[in-house]
């Protein structure tokens, strides 16, 4: 009993950590950004000016839209924001996680993209579609790569859940493996493509000709620009948080102990940190790619996924 | 009676016929609502697959199917002869491998030939190019029984071949080259249906990607039934046999949609839709749920076979030896390919046909569709809500089956939860509208579309310029270069067409221009053959005496 109330408190705690911070991470890459490239950068709360003042500001709706315009902003992020809901953050052991299969969490993400991509093609405008085409071309080649560098984890930790595969990688004798290394570049470059980071698209540039997810959004304003906005955030955060449960899981608090909380939490934070400085980093250190080099990127992040099972079986044929 | 001389016709109804039956019954609902009622050549294709699903001995079962082919060729007459005459040729190269399989001992040969034949029929790749010429062809109705049934008819004669007659001798290795013929049916399948702008031709090809699924699934249950792994075959059956079922109620769905879009507005070319959301809302509500279970996306019809399969082969992958292990990673990657490339054909239906601007006039003065079809589409979809929101359900009452076809199977309960996920969602959506309605600005208000910076169109243009849309062909390019250029054939040709028809075409002209020459030969030439043949025929018979 005890146990399910804390397990109620600790995913009560993740959702609004989560929902609360993840402005917060977008605002913190952003500043680290302009910091490092010698530029002051907007204070760290300007995400949540930016949705503010969005929310104050009348919404308006092109004539050539059909009905469901308003509805994809919704679908967007009610699937990013079940995501985030379903991948662990400070702690394991979540209610949630039974039904955080890794597979669901892909599914998710899909659905998050193709309201985004309906998105793009409402109004029948140009760049809408440009976008769109772009998102869609990216995600056949991130889906395959993530299903492979799935294959890998399930592999090594026997179980599908996000959950499952954060407390095996955190207590198992996993170790450090070429397996592992070749997956997480994988899933990297993946993570970079679907948060719309350079090297596969510019969070910040309004370039019309290389934009993609800023492309699909251009007719939206006010309360469902809001909602792509946050979403965009949520999913970086969702993104992040799966790579700290997956690859970066010491420290992580146990949902039924109450005393590992404190360490967790102050970890978690801490591990966001890093990735948001890792990312602010690799982004002024690399220049955005052509559209047709990121099936290239991607294609390289797929093998690397094949790569990371293929080593896995030939050491258990080598070890067994 | 009619049947084989002194044995007459065996019916018989186990789980098996009796959840092909059920599969059956609303999307021949659906089709007869939509306007094939009257014609009684549907009517015989129906019985033919009825007769082919209940049959219990082989002769019953060839009947049946080929009643089916011989109707339904009949129906695509009909609809267009130029494809009718390749698909008479697919019917009756399935029915020359099947016939004499089914009376062959039970081994390798007879699967391969049976696989042969219903593979043909069922559109698995190599030979699956006939289906989305042929399968667009008849009136819609036609052909959403015939994407929704015959495929599946096929796949039934398959399963109770290759896991109940043949199955005591079932080797691995078959289920190995089913998973192949899958795989490769996923891939070109799931790509055409992006790079197609015909509306039927591109459900036709998602269905050769769903065949390929199904293919798939009964794949690594062959193998695992083979190598003595109940709990995977169950997981490769379950994952099959709900994609069976979530297909038969979505596709017809679409296809009736199909028809009606063309009733509407004269054609069923994407490039010359758009904007049809506006005409015609009840149609394109509905087509949206059908096309949420085409690209297989949470929470849609299509989501739980397609988790069950990529567990089934992830489980998969850690059997066998080293090849085999190479061999589902890699297939690994072609389904998550497939799986994007779906949803990319899925939305690609939706967004260019049914959202955006109308490109034509036909298209802006749509009005929706007749109310006969509209009730087989609204069944179709009410049956897939219970579907994609209660999967575990379905598959419980699909136990039986697979205790048939996997004997001292248990059928583990589904991991994947589409009520928590709507209670998730809910929660979401609850704090989400708390906060856009008591700190928000409410209400909207319409404003000329933005469209980057370009003023209002002209009054002749209501809406706007149609070229300046993003175009069906258009929005396929990028992967049309980036992943069809390696896949297909040249031109954008699918590989079975180039690779196995084309070939085999040649092959039937060069034959006939000899026939002719044979036929054309002068009365010396004709005698001397027949001095030729008589001095060989003496020569062999000499040989032989003296040897």
């Amino acid at each position: 009993m005890l146990g399910f109330f804390l397990a109620l408190l600790a995913t009560l705690l993740h959702a609004a950590l989560t929902f609360a911070a993840a402005p917060f991470l977008m605002g913190v890459v952003t500043t680290f950004r302009a910091r490092i490239l010698g530029r002051r950068g907007p204070p760290f709360l300007q995400s949540y000016r930016h949705l503010y003042r969005l929310l104050r500001k009348t919404t308006l709706v092109p004539e050539t839209a059909t009905p469901l315009f308003g509805i994809w902003p919704v679908v967007c992020l009610l699937a990013l924001g079940v995501a985030a809901l379903l991948v662990p953050g400070f702690c394991t052991g979540m209610l949630t996680a039974p039904a955080g299969d890794f597979i669901t969490l892909i599914g998710l993400l899909g659905l998050a993209r193709a309201a985004l991509v309906l998105a793009g093609l409402e109004t029948g405008f140009g760049f809408g579609g440009a976008g769109a085409q772009r998102e869609m071309l990216f995600g056949v080649f991130a889906e395959a790569a993530l299903l492979v560098v799935l294959l890998s984890f399930v592999l090594l930790a026997h179980s599908a859940t996000v959950n499952g595969i954060s407390v095996a990688f955190s207590t198992g004798q996993i170790g450090i493996s070429v397996s592992l290394g070749f997956a997480l570049a994988a899933l990297l470059a993946v993570a970079l493509t679907e948060t719309g980071r350079i090297p596969a698209d510019n969070p910040s540039g309004h370039l019309e000709l290389a934009m993609v997810h800023e492309a699909m959004i251009l007719e939206y304003s006010g309360r469902y620009l809001l909602m792509f906005d946050y979403a965009a955030m949520l999913r970086l955060l969702v993104w992040m948080n799966l790579i700290g449960a997956v690859f970066l899981p010491f420290g992580m608090a146990r949902a039924d102990d109450l005393l590992t909380w404190p360490l967790g939490l102050a970890l978690w934070l801490a591990k966001l940190a890093l990735m948001a400085v890792c990312l602010a980093v690799f982004e002024i250190s690399s220049a955005k790619m052509r559209v047709f080099r990121v099936p290239e990127f991607l294609g390289v992040a797929m093998l690397l996924g094949m790569l990371a099972s293929v080593f896995l079986f030939v050491a258990a044929r080598i070890g067994g | 009676m009619v049947g084989l001389p002194g044995q007459g016709m065996h019916l018989r109804l186990d789980a098996l016929s009796a959840l092909f039956l059920i599969i059956l019954l609303p999307q021949t609902i659906a089709a007869a609502l939509s306007g094939m009622r009257g014609s009684l050549t549907f009517w015989v294709f129906v019985a033919g697959m009825v007769v082919a699903l209940l049959g219990a001995d082989a002769f019953t079962l060839i009947f049946g199917f080929e009643l089916m082919s011989a109707a339904s060729w009949l129906l695509v007459l009909r609809g267009d002869a130029k494809p009718a005459s390749l698909y008479a040729g697919i019917a009756v190269f399935s029915a020359a491998c099947l016939i004499p399989a089914l009376f062959l001992p039970a081994g390798a040969l007879a699967f391969m030939l049976i696989l042969l034949g219903t593979g043909a029929k069922a559109g698995l790749a190599p030979l699956h190019s006939w289906l989305p010429r042929a399968h667009p062809a008849p009136p819609a109705g036609v052909s959403a029984l015939m994407s929704g049934g015959m495929i599946k008819v096929a796949l039934y004669v398959l399963i109770r071949y290759g896991f109940i007659v043949l199955g005591a001798k079932a080797a691995p290795w078959w289920g190995m080259v089913l998973i192949v013929a899958g795989a490769a049916s996923v891939l070109i399948g799931s790509l055409r249906a992006m790079l197609e702008t015909e509306l039927k031709t591109l459900l036709a090809c998602s269905t050769v990607e769903h065949a390929g699924l199904i293919a798939v699934g009964l794949g690594v249950a062959l193998r695992a039934k083979a190598m003595g792994d109940p709990a995977l075959a169950a997981l490769g059956l379950q994952a099959a046999l709900l994609c069976v079922v979530a297909h038969a109620l979505f596709k017809p769905l679409l296809f009736i949609g199909a028809g009606e879009v063309k009733h509407a507005t004269g054609t069923s070319g994407l490039n010359w839709l758009g904007g049809l959301l506006r005409g015609m809302p009840r149609l394109s509500g509905l087509m949206l749920l059908g096309a949420v279970g085409m690209a297989a996306l949470p929470l849609g019809p299509g989501f739980a076979p397609e988790f069950l399969l990529l567990h089934a082969v992830i489980a998969a992958a850690a059997t066998g030896g080293i090849l085999a292990h190479l061999a589902f990673t890699a297939l690994l990657a072609v389904l998550g390919v497939s799986a994007a490339l779906a949803l990319g054909a899925a939305v690609r239906l939706v967004g260019i046909g049914f959202l955006g601007r109308p490109r034509t006039l036909q298209a802006a003065a749509a009005e929706d569709a007749r109310p006969g079809p509209l009730a087989g589409m609204a069944l179709l979809a009410g049956l897939c809500v219970p579907v994609a929101l209660w999967p575990g359900l379905v598959l419980w009452g699909m136990n039986p089956v697979i205790r048939l076809l996997v004997p001292g199977a248990s059928p583990a309960p589904l991991a994947y939860a589409p009520l928590i996920l709507v209670l998730l969602g809910g929660l979401v959506a609850l704090a989400a509208g708390f906060v856009l309605h008591r700190f928000g600005v409410r209400g909207t208000r319409e404003v000329p579309a933005w469209m980057g910076g370009f003023g209002r169109p002209p009054a002749w243009l209501p809406f706007g310029d149609p070229m300046t849309q993003p175009s069906a062909s258009g929005f396929a390019a990028p992967v049309a270069r980036a992943i069809g250029a390696g896949l297909l054939a040249p031109g954008g040709m699918d590989p079975g067409q180039a690779w196995v028809l084309a070939p085999l075409q040649r092959l039937y002209l060069r034959i006939v221009r000899l026939a002719e020459r044979i036929r054309r030969a002068t009365i010396r030439e004709r005698l001397a053959f027949v001095f030729m043949g008589l001095v060989l025929a003496l020569l062999v018979l000499g040989l032989g005496e003296g040897g």
